[in-house]
């Protein structure tokens, strides 16, 4: 069934890019450390207070 | 005796948590517990990182003790930056910095800020598994030291040992198993998946192109994990057998090349699909029992020598008396070398100038401090306590008389590789075993049906393939370790287990082993002392800073300290003082009544005289651990036991009461005396677990068969070993043995099963039939069951571990 | 490598906010007229374009592809550029992405309301929107990997994975499923046929469910629930085997939606395997986002957002769970056609999805205002009216998805069927009535939330300009560059584009090389003929009114089936059916073999008004199909059609079809005139009869003797 084969070849193709994917995850050492980015992404950046004000100045002189 | 009971307030510190006993460090409704704290909060604060404490509460790492201005100022040699630094350019600078203090939360976000703290940083970014700090830096703005210095202030003082430079290579951790995994995973999945259609053998009614296509997809599937995958049990194996030795693997490698092989010749020969997803699934299996097996404790190593105590660089002066910092590798015969207060001792050397106190609790486990007056040799690895010295150096680093022990060939030879797992000793019958079927099944065709004789013996090599047995030493052990962590026991590797369960002698360091560090025993003994009596006392006490006077004065009631006039200190034995009007005496018994008492007697003591009148005597001895008794008794009755100090034999009497009468003593141990003895007791083939703390054990510990480091704190350092016991799991001690010992039990349990279904896979086998189907069910089913029954059966072993253990909280 | 400053595209994602929430209210209200025209079928106010047929499509196309959509892009484009510190890649490309999506969106709700469909669920859209779509979604990924490849921050956390995940797998699902022939500017036929496009369609179908509704999902949960609940997610290396493990499985499990149809068993057993083995990793996610909160259940009781999440995420392991059982055949043969069905997908709709937007835009819109959020008391109220909703509606349709599932299973003992088919449908309606009631409250829900979210948008100031400093990664690289694998990350993210693009065209051409070289091998019945233009006319029509929503065209071989509607269904009946009309739910009745059945006369009064035929029936009437005119001129493009996609009509066959369709309409027409019903040859309801007396016809003349 030409279907079959469609499908069983292109989600193997697929599977296989996503394999090559791992293979780089890995051997980039994306998960040599496998908590701290899990706490990093908590952190909320910190130059975020000086632009509120710079915005709220902005507001101001536009009003 | 009497105890002094630490008074209890209810604020504690805003910056570390502890409790606040003065209240004058306060910064708005904040309060401190010391200046330290304080000036971090007012850093943090100033450069708006005050999330610090909203991420955790009190995240801060204690100050009280203060660390010396300079102490970094090493870091300012060209050459100890180029080895400590791992990248530079023409602007930036990377290094990597250990940071044992390491906890929460909060340390990540403020070291990952230290951006903010000095801007001379670039980026610094955490490892908290490692608890490592990656820190780029631009270094015109700042400087190595700069970077320590602020880490240091903020209270993350980086550990900077010879260990650093010397072993340079950081150690990589290990991605190859995980890709093999992630593969091996994969096209097992995606083989089974295209295998359905053989299964329900309903491919070919569907159309005879399809199951040919899918037999050649999972051929090519197949590949990586026969030569990628697999490959290592092919190499171990060969090697086993080129050793005359054969271990695990070959049998398990021979079983794979012959399933793929077989599977090779129906899929091109279309007669078959092959068992491709049989071999890739038990490969996979395999090599996740083996991941499981081996990946220990990350934040313990456990093959440090002295280097990683010993400093980086040390100050040396030249003749015309300029301190200079060079790395302690480089110290010479004669160099004149200063050490500052809290700073080791690097080499053996002669003291020179200044009052040396030197503790010994790294070397020994003594935590008492000894005195060392001018011209006495003080020896490397000794820390220095009371101010500036200066020594001249006697023997260079790598030859002082503690470290020239790493020379002993006991620390060449590694012990995995001498001792091989009676995993492999039972794979051998079971290899034997499984030709002997195929061969009958082989002969019983030959006569029958001579077709079948290479179905019937592949078929029979495929199906019991001692893969079951590895499942279930990888997966026990796995666990095992996994649980032993949980009773902060950290086992080097899964071998040590298994050394550990049949082991028959255990043999003790004294000091820092049976007694606990840091902590000493003090009672007086002699009439009642009047509370003018202690004040006195207490007042010449603490004219010296002698830890013996210290652990007086602590002991004794407060009082308010009297007019001292004539105060005289005698060198190594005593100190007399005229105070209000009495004359009080106090040191060694030769000083105070003249006459040198019977020696050999537990302890320091401490002889007091007013008026030339003797009071009585304070006595100060270290303190064994708590439940010391029953346990000994307790282990007793199992092995026996051994006791090597490195100190006299002081104490011999009241250890002979505990240990019994029957078990040996030995005391002035130096390190190779204590290495030999292990070597005597093994020579009479026992098999010796040794238990010691300081870095005069490491000897006997890596020439035992288990060498166990206790450490009061797994942060700190505990010499080269095959597991690090935290002290206060030590009552633990013959439970963990016990427990190690269920080891063979749970294997060879799990292997009966893997058994029986090897049996059921043979039936078919041997009349040379076995369906892909069944052999595709049976290697699944057996792999996972394996995997329950070992996990089960060790957690289940645990229980009696989890009735008596004394902290509940689990790192 | 200098610290760098930089901005965050906040404007984009605020856009995308706003879409989400404009379409999530159209998508749900659209959804609440569809299932009251199942009871009141007159609230189609008898016009075409709102009668039930095609308001299905546009519901679920709102849903998935505008609210769910917009949603996506929103949790992306917000986390895509913090997790990376960067900003997206091209504001020209976020752009076009947005107002692309947008136009794709408004484009499919006309084409659809006007009944320009393909006729495969989930993929209604025409041609030249699915071409516009690719387009978008290049556009997307773009963007996405440009931004990766610019990103400040070495790891790439699990949820850009998901992200990735989402965008190659999708692009590849719509490509292969949406390969067609056009006919005309507005229609095409699928390249597949009958069996085959079931397979290829469901493998779609499943997958956009989840790659579409799920794993972008998941990425979403795994990146806003730690950062609602202000803690690390429990295990992230769990977190990283929950998404390996669910990419090399998901894939696979499409044909369970297929179960007891002609699709070869081996197919169907794959899919249940591998659909069951997905319970691990789908728990895997669940168990790891709830566990995030543990010890936390304070925060959850006084932040609305949390609440909106755990439910979420609740709803996505009881649907997760529910998804395998229904591919176990036994529960399967019950809940296929019913509305057990419909609550099930509703559960992840209204749950997972629809919770999870919820939430997210509770805490999003007041951190992009920097103020709070107007009334904390509504969000709640929300909640509740919500969670009410979720329940209101599945409750009574699971029940009466059992219940009608049972009913049609009844036999007496004397063997005959307990129940006619209409009986079912009356019993029905009081449940339909209780779920629109459901999904008006979770309506009403979601029109709050406006209300407090505009509110909140008022007194709020929109952070215009989110700056955030980094410094580029690449000096990190050069660090290392002796080592050699640091060289490849800097070129990774390429190489990982280039070959999800490689994976998807060699896909796409994996295609044609069977198409030509394997002969089709479905047991070709020697009787099954090629539809007459007529009919092929008639089924366009069916396709078009969206019949297919309510009517399967799949007797399975039950006996309850067989002795309702007879003979049951073979794969070689379907080899011209371009597309397959198998349909997946069961309003109506099967009508695989409908052929026959009833004079033409029955079928033009059912028509007119079905009441007249079947009294109780919930059918719409169709009054225009009996005034509509058929377009006989496209006749001819779409013989052509046909011929090139193999259905055998002999050389040069369009030049006279248009001839035997008149003389087959004036078959009709005088037949219709015996009962005494005149109308023109001409009428587009005497092609639909043609296409309805064919069905299932070609097989009862002669056995199956035919079949090899």
């Amino acid at each position: 069934m030409s279907a079959i084969f469609i499908m069983i070849g292109a989600s193997l193709l697929l599977a296989i890019g996503f394999l090559i994917a791992f293979i780089w995850s890995v051997r980039s050492n994306q998960y040599e450390d496998d908590y701290t980015p899990s706490v990093r992404m908590l952190f909320d950046n910190t130059t975020i207070q000086e632009n509120k004000q710079e915005t709220n100045n902005k507001t101001k002189k536009t009003k | 005796m009497k105890v002094i009971e630490k008074s209890e307030t209810k604020t504690t510190c805003y910056h570390c948590g502890e409790d606040v006993i003065e209240h004058h460090y306060h910064i708005e409704d904040k309060e401190f517990c010391c200046r330290g704290c304080q000036t971090v909060y007012e850093i943090i604060n100033k450069s708006d990182l005050c999330s610090y404490y909203d991420l955790e509460h009190n995240p801060g790492i204690n100050q009280k003790q203060e660390v010396r201005k300079g102490k970094f100022d090493f870091l300012d040699d060209v050459q100890i930056i180029q080895k400590l630094t791992h990248f530079q350019d023409d602007t930036h600078q990377h290094v990597i910095f250990y940071l044992p203090q390491m906890h929460c939360a909060s340390c990540i976000w403020i070291l990952e800020h230290l951006d903010k703290i000095d801007s001379g940083i670039i980026k610094s970014q955490v490892n908290f598994v490692k608890k490592e700090v990656t820190v780029i830096y631009n270094y015109h703005e700042t400087s190595l030291k700069k970077v320590a210095e602020d880490l240091t202030i903020i209270g993350y003082e980086p550990h900077i040992s010879l260990n650093d430079v010397s072993s340079s290579k950081i150690k990589k951790y290990d991605t190859t198993t995980i890709v093999k995994i992630g593969i091996a995973g994969f096209c097992f999945g995606n083989i089974m998946m295209l295998s359905f259609p053989e299964y329900f053998s309903l491919g070919k009614s569907d159309d005879i192109g399809l199951e040919t296509w899918f037999s050649y997809l999972n051929l090519a599937l197949s590949l990586p994990v026969f030569f990628y995958s697999a490959s290592e049990f092919f190499v171990s194996g060969y090697k086993g057998l080129r050793q005359r030795f054969l271990n695990i693997d070959a049998p398990i490698a021979l079983a794979v090349l012959i399933t793929f092989g077989r599977s090779l010749y129906e899929i091109l020969s279309g007669t078959g699909a092959g068992y491709l997803d049989s071999m890739s699934g038990i490969v996979f299996f395999m090599l996740i029992g083996r991941y499981f097996q081996n990946r220990t404790y990350q934040t313990i190593s456990f093959d440090r020598d002295f280097k990683s105590y010993f400093p980086l660089g040390v100050s040396v002066i030249n003749t015309d008396g300029i301190e200079k910092q060079i790395s302690v590798s480089e110290l010479k015969v004669g160099d004149r070398i200063k050490i500052h207060n809290d700073e080791i001792v690097p080499a053996d050397a002669i003291l020179f100038l200044g009052k040396a106190t030197i503790d010994y609790s790294f070397v020994t486990g003594e935590s008492l401090p000894v005195e060392k007056s001018i011209g006495e040799i003080v020896y490397a690895g000794g820390k220095q306590t009371s101010g500036a010295i200066e020594l001249e150096v006697v023997k260079e680093v790598s030859q002082s008389y503690l470290t020239q022990l790493w020379n002993n060939e006991a620390f060449k030879e590694n012990k995995e590789e001498v001792k091989a797992s009676f995993i492999h000793r039972v794979s051998r019958y079971f290899t034997y075993a499984l030709f002997s079927v195929a061969i009958t099944a082989a002969i019983y065709w030959s006569i029958n049906d001579s077709s079948k004789i290479w179905g019937a013996v592949t078929a029979v090599l495929i199906v019991a393939c001692p893969c079951a047995l590895l499942l279930s030493a990888t997966f026990t052990n796995g666990n095992m370790i996994r649980i032993l962590n949980k009773y902060k026991l950290y086992v080097k590797n899964a071998s040590v287990i298994e050394q550990m369960s049949e082991i028959d002698t255990i043999v003790f360091d004294k000091t820092g082993t049976i007694t606990e560090q840091g902590k000493s025993e003090i009672s007086f003994q002699g009439a009642e002392l009047s509370s003018n009596q202690s004040q006195l006392i207490r007042t010449l006490a603490n004219q010296s800073n002698h830890p013996l006077s210290k652990s007086v004065v602590s002991f004794l009631p407060f009082t308010k300290m009297l007019l001292v006039k004539n105060y005289k200190e005698f060198k190594g034995f005593g100190t007399s003082a005229t105070i209000n009007e009495h004359f009080v005496k106090m040191g060694s018994s030769e000083f105070v009544l003249g006459k040198d008492a019977h020696q050999l007697v537990s302890g320091s003591r401490v002889y007091v005289s007013i008026d030339e009148e003797f009071v009585g005597y304070f006595i100060v001895k270290n303190a064994y651990r708590e439940g010391l008794g029953n346990i000994v008794s307790s282990l007793g009755s199992q092995f026996d036991l051994k006791i090597l100090s490195g100190d006299n034999a002081s104490e011999e009497g009241f250890l002979k009461n505990i240990f019994g009468s029957k078990s040996e003593m030995l005391f002035e141990q130096k390190p190779e005396d204590k290495l030999n003895f292990i070597k005597y007791l093994q020579n009479h083939n026992k098999r010796v677990l040794m238990i010691g703390d300081g870095l005069n054990d490491a000897g006997a510990l890596k020439q035992s068969d288990v060498g166990i480091a206790i450490s009061d704190d797994t942060n700190n350092f505990s010499p080269a070993c095959d597991a690090v016991l935290s002290g206060k799991n030590f009552t633990l001690l013959k439970e963990l043995v016990n427990y190690c010992r269920r080891q063979k039990t749970i294997i060879f349990a799990s292997f009966v099963l893997s058994i029986l279904y090897n049996f059921i896979g043979l039936f078919f086998a041997v009349q040379g039939d076995l369906e892909p189907v069944i052999a595709a069910i049976l290697m699944p089913i057996s792999s996972i069951s394996i995997v329950l029954l070992t996990t089960g059966l060790s957690s289940f072993y645990e229980i009696k571990l989890k009735k008596l253990n004394p902290d509940k909280s689990h790192y | 490598m200098e610290l760098q400053k930089f901005q965050y595209d906040n404007k984009t994602v605020k856009m995308f906010a706003y879409a989400t929430i404009l379409w999530g209210l159209v998508g749900m209200l659209v959804g609440l007229i569809a299932a009251i025209q199942l009871y009141l079928p007159s609230a189609n106010l008898n016009l075409p374009y709102t009668t039930f047929g095609r308001l299905r499509p546009l519901h679920t196309n709102a849903v998935i592809f505008a609210f769910v959509g917009n949603g996506i892009f929103m949790g992306v484009y917000y986390s895509l550029q913090r997790l990376l510190k960067a900003r997206m890649f091209s504001d020209l490309l976020s752009k076009i992405h947005f107002w692309g999506w947008q136009l794709i969106i408004v484009l499919a709700a006309l084409t659809l309301v006007l009944g320009k469909t393909t006729g495969k669920e989930y993929a209604e859209l025409e041609w030249p929107i699915d071409i516009l779509i690719t387009l978008v979604w290049v556009v997307f990924g773009w963007n996405m990997f440009g931004t990766i490849i610019r990103r400040r921050e070495r790891h790439l956390y699990v949820a850009i994975w998901f992200y990735i995940a989402t965008f190659v797998t999708v692009a590849m699902l719509h490509i292969v499923n949406s390969i067609e022939i056009p006919v005309s500017f507005w229609k095409s036929y699928s390249w597949y046929a009958g069996v085959q496009d079931a397979l290829v369609q469901w493998w779609y179908g499943h997958n956009a469910v989840a790659f579409f509704l799920t794993t972008p999902y998941l990425g979403l949960m795994y990146y806003f629930l730690p950062k609602i609940a202000q803690r690390p997610v429990y295990s992230y290396r769990l977190s990283i085997i929950h998404f390996w493990a669910l990419i090399f499985l998901y894939i696979w499990a499409g044909p369970h939606h297929l179960l007891y149809t002609s699709v070869p068993d081996w197919a169907q057993s794959l899919g249940v395997v591998f659909s069951v083995m997905l319970i691990a990793p789908s728990w895997g996610g669940m168990i790891n986002g709830l566990l995030t909160l543990r010890g936390a259940w304070d925060r959850v009781r006084d932040n609305v957002g949390l609440k909106f999440l755990v439910v979420a995420v609740t709803a996505y392991g009881m649907a997760t769970f529910e998804g395998p059982m229904l591919s176990l055949k036994n529960v399967n043969a019950i809940a296929h056609y019913t509305d057990w069905i419909v609550a099930h997908v509703h559960v992840g709709a209204l749950g997972w999805n629809g919770f999870m937007t919820f939430g997210i835009l509770y805490w999003l819109i007041p951190r992009l205002f920097q103020t709070k959020l107007y009334s904390e008391k509504l969000a709640n109220m929300h909640f509740w009216i919500g969670t009410l909703g979720i329940v209101l509606y599945a409750v009574p349709m699971y029940w009466a998805g059992f219940m009608q599932s049972s009913m049609w299973k009844d036999f007496t003992p004397e063997g005959q069927l307990k129940w006619q088919f209409m009986d079912t449908v009356t019993k029905m309606i009081p449940f339909y009535v209780a779920r629109s009631v459901g999904g008006a409250l979770f309506l009403v829900g979601a029109i709050l939330m406006t209300y407090n979210l505009i509110k909140t948008i008022k007194v709020g100031t929109f952070l215009e300009i989110e700056e955030d400093q980094a410094p580029a990664l690449v000096g990190e690289y050069q660090s290392h560059s002796k080592d050699h694998w640091h060289r490849w990350i800097e070129r990774k993210p390429i190489q990982l584009m280039i070959v999800s693009l490689v994976v998807v065209a060699i896909g796409g051409l994996i295609e044609f090389v069977p198409v030509f070289l394997v002969k089709s091998n479905i047991p070709t019945i020697v009787s099954v003929k090629p539809y007459t233009p007529l009919e092929l006319q008639g089924r366009d029509i069916y396709i078009r009114e969206g019949c297919y929503t309510c009517h399967s065209q799949m007797v399975r071989p039950f006996r309850s089936e067989t002795a309702r509607y007879g003979e049951y269904s073979k794969a070689g009946e379907f080899v011209y059916d371009h597309p397959f009309q198998w349909g997946s739910k069961r309003t109506g009745p099967d009508l695989a073999r409908l052929g026959g059945k009833y004079p033409d006369s029955w079928h033009y009064n059912h028509m007119m008004d079905p009441t007249s035929m079947s009294p109780g029936s919930v059918m719409p009437q169709y009054p225009w199909l009996l005034e509509d005119q058929l377009d006989a001129n496209s006749t001819i493009s779409k013989i052509k059609a046909m011929q090139r996609l193999g259905v055998p009509y002999p050389e040069g066959y369009d030049k006279i079809a248009i001839k035997d369709m008149e003389t087959q309409a004036k078959e009709i027409t005088a037949n219709l005139k015996k009962d005494g019903i005149e109308t023109l040859p001409d009428r587009e309801i005497v092609a639909l009869i043609s296409y309805l007396q064919r069905l299932g016809k070609d097989i009862k003349s002669e056995g199956l003797k035919a079949q090899k």
